[in-house]
């Protein structure tokens, strides 16, 4: 029914899973106001390209969840994005990923549960999943060999796999 | 599986990943299992978003449905034509009114065109008169105490004694009176005729005058009278 662009069902959709996926967007841009910016573009954008989701490859929500993070991830790494940070104190929200006790992970979702994994484990999931570095760039700024980058992401995404 | 799941898999392991799932029904079950324990996760840390976002989606993408989608082709195209039918009928009204405003243009100019030539001709008439007949004399008559701006003149045939008469400058009349020429034969005034002003006519033509030594106009009463009564307003000798 979705599929078939019906406008009440995807206001259903909406109602269920909003929160959900305003969670994963507010766990990557932690401006409120730009995060549901955000999330109305997701949406908007879950109805347009709706008829390329392919069950058989996965579920519903998680083809939304990697819209969600996908659009979250550009809009961080967009250069107006940036400039809006530029002006703001210096606090919780510093991205610097070789700091170990480093970002202060926001204690909401995906990065509570990140936070139970060991610290060089957590920086690697963090700045893989929720910065969208890929693994060359996080072996370049970390200074860690590119096996090594993968093995420890592999490991950390199995441990996740356990907690959640 | 994890980096399948979570986006983290390039394009190459993702079709080895699918291969795979399509092959181990277990491995399927693990990924659904995850995917489940995930989207549970994401759902019970779930936050409000702000209110307004609902409204603002559904006004971008109001009116994308397939529903609606699927018509408006149809209905630009006639809308196209009726526009076009539209427009051309104004063009149509536009152009009549315009021809006809032409037309009438047209034929008021045509008229004046054939007075204005009627007007030459006699006037061109009138100059053969005076220029081609070796006979003519001619009188100015300068404008008297009455009237010093007035000005006219007397063409007389000294053969056939025809007479003629040029209104250079002579006031309008009042219109119960009437200019009358004379000719001043042997001392005595005869009378030559009353006249309007014409403007059309460059030569008024006079009675015939047997001799003259000198020529005048004066205001009449209007029919004219037998000797002169009126003022008179221009004079002059052959």
């Amino acid at each position: 029914m979705l599929q078939q662009r019906n406008e009440k069902a995807f206001g259903y959709l909406y109602d269920n899973y909003s929160g959900a996926l305003y969670g994963i967007v507010n766990s990557i841009v932690t401006d409120k106001e730009i995060a549901n910016d955000v999330l109305q573009n997701v949406f908007v954008n879950i109805w347009r390209k709706i008829e390329s989701y392919d069950s058989s490859k996965g579920r519903l929500f998680t083809w939304m969840l990697n819209i969600a993070r996908n659009a979250s991830i550009d809009e961080v790494r967009s250069k107006g994005f940036r400039d809006s940070q530029k002006n703001q104190s210096l606090g919780e929200n510093v991205n610097f990923p070789g700091a170990v006790t480093g970002p202060a992970i926001d204690d909401v979702g995906l990065k509570k549960v990140l936070t139970k994994l060991k610290g060089e484990l957590r920086v690697l999931v963090d700045m893989s999943y929720f910065q969208g570095f890929t693994h060359e760039e996080i072996s370049r700024a970390l200074n860690i060999p590119l096996g090594t980058v993968k093995t420890r992401i592999r490991s950390a995404l199995i441990q996740l796999r356990t907690m959640i | 599986m994890e980096s399948y799941v979570l986006g983290l898999a390039s394009e190459e392991e993702r079709r080895e990943f699918e291969q795979f799932c399509s092959q181990y029904p277990e491995l399927l079950a693990a990924r659904n299992s995850f995917e489940l324990a995930l989207e549970k996760q994401a759902l019970e840390n779930a936050i409000a978003p702000a209110v307004d976002v609902k409204s603002k989606i559904f006004e971008q993408i109001a009116g994308t449905g397939k529903v609606v989608t699927m018509q408006p082709a149809a209905i630009k195209r006639t809308n196209w034509f009726k526009y076009a039918a539209a427009a051309c009928v104004i063009l149509l009204a536009g152009s009549l009114y315009y021809n006809l405003t032409l037309y009438n243009k047209n034929k008021v100019l045509q008229n004046n065109y054939d007075t204005n030539i009627a007007k030459l001709n006699s006037v061109e008439k009138d100059i053969e008169i005076l220029q081609q007949n070796p006979n003519i004399k001619m009188a100015s008559m300068k404008g008297l105490d009455a009237s010093p701006q007035s000005y006219a003149t007397v063409y007389w045939d000294t053969t056939s004694h025809d007479v003629y008469l040029m209104t250079n400058n002579l006031p309008i009349p009042a219109s119960d009176k009437q200019y009358q020429l004379w000719a001043i034969f042997n001392g005595q005034p005869v009378d030559l005729g009353v006249f309007d002003m014409k403007k059309e006519k460059l030569l008024i033509q006079a009675k015939n005058a047997q001799g003259a030594e000198a020529f005048a106009i004066t205001l009449e009463k209007k029919g004219g009278s037998l000797t002169p009564e009126g003022t008179m307003y221009v004079m002059g000798k052959l």
